[in-house]
């Protein structure tokens, strides 16, 4: 009894220590933007507000929390396969409304790729297809805060953008030696 | 007629297929050719569209001649590089585009309901235009002013939505990368992107002012867009406003991509 009871209290303490970006009054002005805009930010997650208040470079001491909770979040699919059908893959990478990869990476065989994120050009050759790369690849799709503190990459897993079968079927598209990704020139490659 | 389309086309496919061209350099080619060809440019006609709105009279009988853009009375000389400012009158924080509704309502005599967005569009075009070759002189008096600046930069830099996205996420971190086909700006710094607009963007025929591309960034980065005229959108324009002070207006309105 006792000991839920501290249980509860420190439960309370967490919430309070639970650091909010915006205040009560700034949420208030954000209102007059209408609701559905200011919805977004009246729910913002508190690892967001963590990035928002460090401006993205997070303490050292803050970091092995916030990788514990972040790894916490990354499910995988039902049949434990990382790799999924690379035709499916290619079809989410190059879709402008679904993953949009290709606008920050470079190496697809159907778009011109930008320089935002680090370039991918034949991905699964160079890396090969262990349960390393997989796992890794994987992980990062689903989760890239996990590896990179409050990157700009979408965490397409964790905030259910893409299922955890969707993200197999990228990490195909990357590694599958069969794919295009890896059998096509990049556009763009000289 | 059917040729110069074709060449415009031409032109544009240019920009986007021509990676390491300069798209300010772009703009300037494509603003002789329609000059070239039309003999007039977008932006001349909406501010003579806007011209002839200022000087219409209102329900009240009044034009907007009789309204404070915040150098007194009729004073457009320079007033819209002031803004966004406090104003006694309302005690509020107005930029170009709500001090224009201002005007409309208040000494003009319009219902809210009867102004149309295109109208005030038109009239900021019109007064922006006379504040080409001024600097942007934006201050920080007011509580109200301070209040709204510490809100935008708060936005600016917040990490919300589906996609952890805001403002600073890209024109900071990733000022000169390339997401899709032009680089990011660097909105606070030497690209003095509050210079930018009201503008005519002829990628897509737009005639925007700060409000119209501040929701479309929002769009851009799958967030809601905030509703015109709306605090979160003043708090942003004096936010950006502010950090580009000093920065000469090159034209208003701009002609942009």
């Amino acid at each position: 009894m006792r000991k839920a009871l501290l249980f509860f209290l420190l439960a309370l303490l967490a919430l309070a220590l639970a650091q909010r970006y915006f205040t009560e009054e700034e949420l208030k002005l954000i209102q007059t933007g209408g609701k559905a805009y200011a919805e977004v930010f009246v729910n913002q997650r508190p690892d967001q507000a963590l990035c928002s208040i460090h401006r993205n470079r997070l303490p050292a001491d803050l970091l092995p929390q916030f990788l514990e909770e972040q790894r916490a979040l990354i499910k995988y699919p039902q049949d434990g396969k990382l790799m999924g059908d690379w035709r499916k893959g290619g079809a989410i990478f190059n879709n402008l409304q679904k993953a949009n990869c290709f606008s920050c990476h470079y190496g697809s065989p159907v778009h011109l790729g930008g320089d935002v994120g680090p370039s991918l050009e034949k991905y699964g050759l160079k890396r090969g297809q262990s349960e390393a790369v997989q796992r890794y690849t994987y992980e990062v799709i689903y989760n890239a805060w996990a590896f990179f503190p409050c990157t700009v990459m979408y965490r397409f897993g964790a905030l259910g953008a893409l299922t955890p079968e969707e993200i197999a079927h990228v990490v195909a598209y990357l590694l599958d030696p069969e794919s295009d990704f890896n059998t096509k020139p990049a556009v763009g490659s000289k | 007629m059917r040729a110069t389309w074709l060449l415009l086309l031409a032109l544009a496919l240019g920009v986007a297929l021509g990676q390491e061209a300069d798209p300010r350099e772009e703009a300037k080619k494509q603003k002789e050719l329609l000059l070239k060809t039309a003999g007039i440019l977008p932006t001349e006609l909406v501010v003579a569209q806007g011209e002839e709105l200022f000087n219409r009279k209102g329900p009240s009988g009044r034009t907007m001649a009789e309204c404070d853009f915040g150098l007194g009375k009729g004073v457009l000389e320079g007033a819209a590089a002031r803004l966004p400012r406090y104003f006694l009158d309302t005690g509020k924080v107005e930029d170009l585009d709500s001090r224009i509704l201002t005007c409309m309502t208040r000494v003009q005599g319009f219902k809210p309901e009867q102004i149309r967005r295109s109208e005030v569009v038109a009239v900021a075009f019109y007064i922006a235009s006379k504040s080409t070759g001024h600097k942007i002189q934006v201050r920080l008096l007011f509580p109200q002013e301070r209040e709204l600046y510490a809100l935008g930069e708060k936005l600016f830099y917040a990490r919300t939505g589906q996609r952890d996205v805001g403002c600073a996420t890209c024109h900071v971190t990733y000022v000169g990368r390339r997401a899709g086909v032009l680089s990011y700006a660097d909105v606070l710094g030497q690209d003095k992107s509050w210079t930018h607009w009201p503008a005519y963007r002829y990628s897509n025929d737009q005639t925007w002012t700060m409000q119209d591309r501040i929701r479309a960034c929002y769009g851009n980065i799958g967030h809601p867009p905030p509703n015109l005229y709306s605090l979160p959108i003043l708090a942003l324009e004096l936010f950006m406003a502010y950090n580009n002070n000093g920065a000469v207006v090159e034209e208003w309105p701009a002609f942009v991509r």
